[in-house]
């Protein structure tokens, strides 16, 4: 492709799977490099449609989105950015889909523009941290030849991500006055008279919890029962891994230990009334986490725990139905048991 | 304590014999899967978990009702599920109220895997135990040899069924055989079993198929509804790339002139998926191209519903079939599957191979 200095480079992000986890850095590093980053809309129907008809039928209903959303940026772009994404923590993996996601695309779907697949994997290939930077600086060099851009551009780009980290993820403190209903963290429910406010945990991966289309707007539902809720994504990671440790085995899915740990975390403290745990259908690491956390909280069934299974073919009238008998059943159970506070705990 | 283990296609002689080979005569031998192992296995499982795992907790559940205590499990980080099989089956079988041990092999931990071959190998020392894992390996090669006449003796007999039963009599006497001067026979009686006992149409052409994929759905009939015979039914010759080999075989392993299939199809699978993503997705691509190169007819393609990795092998493959002109039949396998089907597509497909070939003779 020839260069045009007039008109900036596009790169297109599909607005699925793991841009709900790193969009900020994406976007400051390539928009540092001086690039028109173009991110695929909010999932609708249309793009459902078009990405049921043309993903494979065995994918998870996530990744299929996925393929819609890089169908609705294909003819905008020059690029495409989708990375293959191995995993973050030593020891610990992703997806085996996010790192044949961009190859697959491209045998698919052969008339895409050019994917950009820069390769990281700290789980099983063994990348470093630096590994990482070089991988950042050399991606810049389509962009951008001058190397003090491309640094800076990392740079900034890492600095947005931690921020984002840091705006997203809670300390205890703040967990401690939540459950105290001291502070509210997502929307304000919308209160009504004579009903105690219920707390309700919502857990799956982020490109669930923060897609409403692909969770059926749940969020919003909630909040119209007056329910305030806090996600998996927002629990300190000192008390997800404090959880993980007590297993006798290893949760390696990176993602899969931030929902059980999360799970775990409050089926032990119990300080919510309830806990929603959002799976989609046909996701292997989910398979294998719901399966623990159902059995988990059978054998201490305190706080409820509602599993919901997600794919393109759900109705959202039955899931309604469900969510709400699921918060009524909480409402009633206010009044014959004791919701435990952990006041006491840190005097 | 009685000591059994899942029941995995032909590799469970393998197991028997290194069992046996440690003194360890209280073991249960696990049944061939049937459709109660099926439906025990699912019933007690996640809905969308991977099929090896339903028909292996179903197997295990079997092997418990037998009276087995110690249970041989293998846990190992990898990208795929197999390495909370054990974990989550130990959460499964306690919720069930059984009364076992899940005894974990895990290779990369090795100081773990000693302390559990140890308590394994309770009635001999550790030479012994070591002597006995190496017969396993040693016989592991000729369950493999026979495996492998197997598949194209059994396409070009003339008496249908006569290479399954002279194969099944071997298989006993592989795991029967003791000493390793008779062990290292075994080869040419096993040629020679064939030889004599089954007569083959020497003049029949038949076509030759490659079975790629998960290594469970390979090596399974119970999962992959003994897809090698049916293909042998139809005259077709098989061969599989896909066994314990790899992994059981230190002996080979140690050896670094050894060429492995597996290697090569990776480096074949290069321009298609560059990086390792867990389970055999290079593998199966690469495989596509390695038979096109030793001039088979086709490659059929196994994996089991859900199987993360090999999702990823199935929509690739098409490319790969396209450009180096290679029929490739993907089967996506789960606990429901019907003979029929299957049955239906095989011989759709052979017909296919055949119609190529025969356009390629000037027909």
């Amino acid at each position: 492709m020839i260069k045009n200095p007039e008109r900036k480079l596009r790169v297109g992000i599909p607005r699925a799977l793991l841009y709900y986890k790193f969009s900020d850095l994406w976007i400051t590093f390539f928009e540092q490099l001086g690039a028109e980053v173009i991110i695929s809309p909010e999932t609708t129907k249309k793009i459902k449609d078009v990405a049921v008809r043309l993903a494979p039928d065995e994918d998870c209903y996530s990744t299929k989105l996925y393929f819609g959303h890089v169908m609705a940026l294909k003819d905008k772009v020059d690029y495409l950015f989708i990375p293959r994404f191995g995993g973050r923590k030593k020891k610990y993996v992703g997806c085996p889909k996010f790192i044949g996601l961009a190859e697959v695309l491209r045998s698919m779907i052969p008339d895409l523009p050019e994917i950009l697949m820069p390769h990281y994997n700290r789980g099983m290939d063994k990348h470093t941290r630096i590994g990482l930077l070089v991988r950042a600086f050399r991606l810049g060099k389509i962009f951008r030849n001058n190397p003090f851009v491309r640094i800076r551009a990392i740079s900034k780009a890492f600095k947005a991500q931690k921020l984002h980290n840091k705006s997203m993820i809670i300390d205890e403190k703040t967990l401690q006055k939540w459950e105290n209903s001291e502070v509210i963290l997502n929307d304000f429910p919308i209160y009504t008279e004579n009903e105690r406010q219920l707390k309700i945990v919502l857990v799956g991966h982020s490109y669930v919890l923060n897609d409403p289309f692909s969770s059926l707007s749940i969020r919003s539902l909630l909040q119209g029962y007056g329910v305030d809720i806090i996600t998996s994504e927002q629990i300190p990671r000192k008390l997800i891994e404090k959880q993980m440790a007590k297993l006798e085995y290893d949760i390696y899915f990176d993602f899969e230990r931030e929902i059980l740990g999360t799970i775990m975390h409050f089926i032990e403290s119990k300080t919510v009334d309830g806990i929603i745990h959002l799976l989609i259908f046909s996701c292997g690491p989910d398979s294998i986490a719901g399966e623990i956390a159902a059995r988990y909280s059978k054998r201490d069934p305190t706080i409820p725990l509602l599993q919901l299974v997600f794919d393109e073919l759900t109705g959202e009238a039955g899931m309604r139905t469900r969510i709400e008998a699921f918060v009524d059943m909480l409402r009633r159970s206010i009044d014959e048991q004791v919701i435990f506070l952990t006041t006491q705990a840190h005097i | 304590m009685p000591l059994s283990f899942p029941y995995v296609g032909t590799f469970t002689y393998v197991f028997e014999s290194i069992a046996r080979g440690m003194k360890r005569d209280d073991i249960i031998v696990p049944d061939e899967p049937t459709y109660r192992t099926k439906q025990l296995g699912s019933q007690h499982s996640s809905e969308f978990v991977c099929t090896p795992f339903k028909m292996l907790l179903g197997s295990i559940i079997e092997v418990i009702e037998k009276g087995a205590y110690e249970i041989v499990a293998t846990v190992f980080v990898d990208y795929c599920r197999l390495g909370y099989y054990s974990p989550l089956y130990r959460i499964i079988l306690e919720d069930l109220g059984y009364d076992f041990d899940l005894i974990n092999l895990d290779w990369f931990n090795k100081i773990e895997f000693f302390t559990s071959f140890k308590k394994l190998a309770c009635n001999v020392n550790a030479v012994q135990a070591f002597q006995a894992f190496r017969v396993g390996w040693i016989k592991n090669r000729y369950i493999d040899q026979i495996d492998k006449t197997l598949y194209s003796y059994g396409a070009v007999e003339i008496d249908k069924g006569a290479s399954y039963k002279v194969a099944h009599k071997l298989y006993r006497q592989v795991v029967e055989t003791e000493g390793m001067k008779n062990i290292r026979m075994l080869p040419e009686i096993i040629q020679k079993t064939f030889d004599d006992e089954v007569e083959i149409d020497t003049e029949a052409n038949p076509l030759k198929v490659g079975v790629v994929g998960e290594l469970y759905a390979v090596v399974e009939p119970a999962i992959n509804l003994d897809i090698m015979r049916r293909l042998n039914d139809i005259g077709v010759v098989t061969e599989t790339p896909i066994t314990f080999t790899r992994w059981i075989d230190l002996g080979q392993r140690m050896n670094p002139f050894k060429k492995w299939h597996y290697k090569a199809c990776i480096k074949h699978a290069k321009p298609y998926v560059r990086y390792p993503l867990g389970g055999k997705t290079r593998e199966s691509l690469g495989a596509v191209i390695e038979y096109k190169e030793k001039g088979w007819d086709g490659v059929i393609h196994l994996y089991p519903f859900t199987c993360m990795p090999e999702i990823i092998s199935r929509s690739i493959l098409p490319q790969v079939s396209r450009e180096h002109d290679m029929p490739v039949l993907s089967l996506v396998l789960d606990e429901h599957t019907g003979e029929a089907g299957i049955q239906t597509r095989l011989e759709a497909f052979v017909d296919l191979l055949e119609r190529k070939r025969n356009k390629g003779n000037g027909f």
